[in-house]
């Protein structure tokens, strides 16, 4: 079990430097260390503010533990750089505007929707995907639960879910049906499964003395 | 050759002898006394892990070498004619690979709802594509336009339509047409005689009846979406089409591309992220895909933006019921008057109401319209007119029952007279104690309870069209094969466990290939028939596999053949000794495989299915609510649910359908509905935030009884659980909010204001369209 990172800054992931745009939120990871590595190919204006794109710009995400180089438009989404320019499709693509948690991730142990974060705001954190919980080889307890309890059914909806049970149950290992409720809240499905999941949560709780892991 | 043969039908407590005709080559039913091991046990879904861990592959997560990112331009009016369609700058623009003109590929410059297609385009990468978009420029003949039922039914409303069209056209009785669509006046006349012969006789009935009630009911529009948007990824290769398609209709999407490009493609669907009737054809956007494919000569992607998944690809349509039901101070219905209205957008198929089904309703009249509007067009939704018609009579029903003064649930035994359902109605009653809880109104501070109930019907035996191919193959493994699609009710497992059951073998031993359209035929996932249909074939073609083997290894070991089955990864004898193990048996063939390709039997055309016991599934279903007085709010704190599925394969998988349509209903009966904006003609919440699906909070428990039907229909006895589970819900809802506040509320969705109104505590809200004189 890998050991609780500490929580970023409160900043660091808001809707706050979504919004104040590509080129401020480079400037700022720069500051922080990783942008050496952001802003190869930046430009540099007079008053030194690294201006990135439109074109490819490279960028290193570190996914599930694997450093992941990749070559996109600073305004490219985590969802989308974790899709198509990394391959890792089980983050899906729903809303597209943070209100459905089908594209769930945790950035340094916390859930984000990856669908209204840039990926360039993600360089330097700890991404975690579905497939960072566990493999078909070697599933998750929470995972395992999920098949045991069938809690799924079309399937679109289910990694945003284990994405977030998965951070609940590192908060909060033995969660009451309404935490679970609460922990999920911003996660949509379609099919009708809540209920399967809380089982499956409560399920994991127990076989996995308290951790989804 | 025909055989008679006898066989026991119904359910625990109740079963009966039956003599049925066995198709010719058929196997008789499974019986209540076949000790069953795979069939009947809650197995986890095949694709379970797959999908936990995010390595099922959708058609949205195809990514072939190459792949350009189609987008599609639409129309930003609700009522236009396409008359500039420019496309030569987007066509000059870096990394633009296609640009295609709806107006030209589908023969149409009209655009007769906000989110019509009218162009589309493939580039290197999406945002290319959007920028290729905004440089397609477009002149539009702007038109009056119509968005609500009550607008395209005003006097002096713009017309909705073109040519002849009007807004408002009967659909029951149906227009009498002549095969061009023209009106045969003969055929009218017979019509309209009908019609009026049968309000003539209610009209007598209700003169005289005891008590008569009326009450109008209204529905809201709502939408399906699935989470995975239509779409597809298409490509050619050596003049081949490969489409992976989102889709509920592998067979209907290679019919539809195939007639479109003269070829005959190849259609994939390992997982479908839902559909609920929304994704039975390649719609605009699968043509668009195939084509721009083609032009460009590179695999493209076409999956429709959130927006355009709740505009354009389907709904539920809205509904306006005005209801009388004359009925005797016993409890007989003795007569019913339905004058119903609809809008599917902007035909007027699609939008009846089932508001005359379920009971014995004494004489009927009824009269439906479809509603011209322009908005998007209706599709089948899960159960389609049912949720919105059974919320009407149910509504109905216990407002009769309160007229006489009747218990709610004795009303409904009164008049109902499905074997099944009638044992539902107790069970239901038992489990919810329905007996001291209705009508007491418990009260917790401003807080108080309600229980109502609600019946459903649904009609998924199957029937033909589906073929399954078994493989046994000489190392012992054993494949199972149908291009059909699971779009998450389970269906590929299914397919696994029967074929399992007959071979004497376990789930895991199976290996079960759907979604393909090179593989052997199956239906479309539509009424929930998919199971009825595909089971038979595949338990036949399983069956007649065993036979040969079996036929192969007596060959080999100079055994009866006749004495030997599989049981337990064995092959036995008569007395059930096991004599050498599947896999050596599998060692002993000649040839690398036993191929067997299998029908669904069918007795004659029409009725493919052995006349057994109750053709229909029913259901049962009690919904507990909690409405706070002071703020509206309803909560639905537990629903029971008592359903029936014909022989259930796999009791979790049919516990998860309903457990699912269920929630669906919920959400039906509180939260959903698509609001157009009047003024601009536009869905205002075609989004995921301000369109409210119910969410883990406001789940409630669900209790699922599922009864084991034996209904003699076909060798399997399945039927499908998609639909059936929704349609009583909302209906249930509607009625436990009644019992926990004592007053009606006539429209869904039953929001915390509408809930206040009822109870005089806010000033009635009336849509400005209501305002308006309309000939409602």
């Amino acid at each position: 079990m890998p050991p609780k990172p500490e929580p970023p800054p409160e900043s660091a992931v808001t809707r706050r430097s979504f919004l104040k745009g590509a080129s401020l939120t480079v400037a700022a990871v720069g500051v922080a260390g990783p942008g050496a590595s952001v802003a190869r190919g930046a430009r540099l204006e007079e008053d030194g503010v690294p201006i990135l794109g439109p074109g490819p710009t490279a960028m290193k995400l570190e996914v599930n533990g694997v450093e992941r180089s990749i070559s996109a438009p600073p305004s490219t989404t985590l969802a989308d750089a974790l899709r198509d320019e990394i391959g890792l499709t089980g983050t899906k693509r729903v809303c597209d505007r943070g209100s459905c948690g089908a594209c769930t991730v945790m950035i340094d142990g916390r859930t984000v929707d990856s669908c209204s974060m840039l990926a360039i705001d993600a360089v330097g954190r700890k991404i975690q995907t579905v497939e960072g919980c566990g493999t078909p080889e070697k599933p998750s307890a929470l995972q395992e639960a999920f098949v045991e309890c069938d809690a799924l059914q079309c399937g679109f909806c289910t990694p945003g879910m284990v994405v977030s049970c998965t951070a609940l149950l590192e908060q909060n290992p033995h969660p009451t049906r309404e935490q679970i409720a609460a922990g999920i809240s911003g996660n949509i499905c379609r099919c009708g499964t809540y209920q399967n999941i809380f089982e499956a949560v409560e399920l994991a709780a127990k076989k996995g003395g308290g951790r989804g892991r | 050759m025909v055989d008679e043969i006898k066989i026991q039908v119904g359910f625990e407590g109740h079963y009966e002898e039956l003599t049925v005709t066995l198709p010719e080559g058929d196997i008789p039913p499974y019986q209540p006394a076949d000790k069953l091991t795979v069939v009947g046990k809650s197995h986890p879904r095949l694709d379970a892990l797959a999908k936990a861990t995010g390595t099922a592959r959708y058609a949205y997560d195809q990514r072939p070498k190459g792949l350009l990112y189609g987008a599609i331009l639409r129309c930003p009016h609700a009522n236009a004619n396409v008359t500039t369609l420019d496309t030569s700058t987007a066509e000059q623009m870096p990394g633009v690979k296609a640009v295609l003109k709806a107006t030209e590929l589908f023969e149409s410059n009209s655009c007769r709802f906000a989110g019509a297609e009218v162009a589309a385009v493939c580039a290197t990468s999406e945002q290319i594509a959007e920028e290729a978009l905004r440089a397609i420029f477009v002149d539009y003949e702007v038109l009056p336009f119509a968005v609500t039922l009550e607008d395209s039914m005003a006097s002096g409303a713009p017309q909705v339509g073109r040519r002849d069209q009007e807004n408002v056209e009967r659909t029951t009785p149906r227009l009498g047409r002549d095969r061009d669509g023209s009106i045969n006046e003969e055929r009218e006349k017979a019509a309209q005689d009908g019609m009026a012969e049968r309000e003539k006789k209610v009209d007598a009935i209700l003169k005289d009846a005891p008590v008569v009630i009326s009450r109008t009911f209204r529905t809201q529009v709502q939408t399906h979406c699935p989470l995975e948007p239509h779409g597809l990824v298409c490509e050619w290769k050596d003049g081949k089409l490969i489409a992976h398609a989102s889709t509920q209709a592998t067979f209907g999407v290679q019919g539809e591309l195939g007639r479109r490009t003269g070829t005959t493609p190849q259609v994939i669907c390992d997982h479908v992220g839902g559909g609920f009737g929304s994704k039975f054809s390649a719609g605009r956007e699968g043509v668009i895909g195939a084509m721009l494919a083609k032009e460009a000569g590179a695999p493209v992607r076409v999956m429709l933006t959130r927006r355009a998944e709740q505009t354009a690809v389907g709904n539920r349509p809205d509904s306006k019921q005005k209801l009388t039901m004359g009925l005797d101070r016993e409890g007989k219905i003795l007569a019913y008057r339905i004058r119903s209205w609809g809008t599917p957008g902007a035909g007027t198929g699609g939008a009846g109401a089932h508001n005359d089904a379920l009971y014995k309703l004494g004489e009927i009249d009824k009269v439906e319209y479809g509603v011209r509007t322009n908005t998007g067009g209706a599709r089948a939704h899960r159960a389609p007119g049912w949720p919105q018609g059974v919320f009407a009579l149910e509504s109905m029903l216990d407002e009769a029952a309160k007229a006489i003064d009747m218990d709610p649930l004795e009303l409904r035994r009164r008049n109902d007279s499905h074997k099944v359902r009638k044992a539902e109605y107790e069970i239901a009653a038992k489990r919810t104690k329905w007996q001291d809880k209705r009508g007491k109104g418990v009260a917790s501070g401003s807080v108080r309870r309600g229980i109502g109930m609600a019946s459903s019907l649904w009609f998924s035996a199957g029937g033909g069209g589906a073929s399954a191919l078994v493989r046994i193959l000489k190392n012992g493994t054993v494949e199972v094969r149908n291009g059909a699609q699971d779009i998450g009710t389970g269906t590929r497992t299914i397919m696994g466990q029967v074929t399992a059951e007959e071979l004497g073998l376990g789930l895991a031993d199976v290996t079960v290939f759907i979604g393909n359209t090179d593989d052997p035929r199956g239906p479309a996932s539509g009424g929930s028939t998919t199971i009825g249909s595909l089971t038979p074939a595949v338990r036949l073609a399983a069956h007649d596999a065993k036979r040969k083997l079996l036929d192969a290894v007596a060959d080999r070991k100079s055994w009866d053949a006749a004495g030997l089955d599989l049981k337990h990864g064995s092959v036995v004898d008569g007395s059930g000794n096991a004599l050498i193990s599947f896999r050596a048996a599998c060692a002993l063939l000649d040839e690398d495989a036993i191929e067997v390709l299998r029908d669904r039997p069918t007795l004659g055309r029409r009725r493919p299915n052995y006349a057994g016991f109750e053709d229909t599934n029913a259901g049962v279903q009690v919904a507990e609510v909690a409405v706070d007085l002071e703020t509206g709010e309803v909560r639905v704190e537990k629903v029971t649910a008592v359903a029936d599925a014909g022989k259930l394969i796999n009791p979790k998988l049919a516990e998860s359908q309903v457990r699912g349509g269920v929630i669906q209903g919920v959400s039906y009966a509180l939260f959903e509905r698509r609001t157009m904006d009047r003024q601009e003609g536009r869905m205002v919440n075609a989004d995921m935030e301000s369109y409210k699906i119910l969410g883990a909070a406001d789940c409630p428990e669900i209790d699922v009884v599922m009864l084991d039907v034996f209904n003699g229909k076909s060798n399997t006895g399945v039927m499908g659980l998609g639909e059936p589970p929704i349609v009583a819900t909302a209906a249930a809802v509607a009625n436990a909010v009644a019992d926990a506040i004592g007053v009606r509320i006539t429209e869904l969705p039953i929001t915390p204001r509408k809930v206040l109104e009822a109870l005089g505590k806010v000033p009635r809200t009336r849509a400005a369209s209501e305002k308006k004189g309309t000939s409602l």
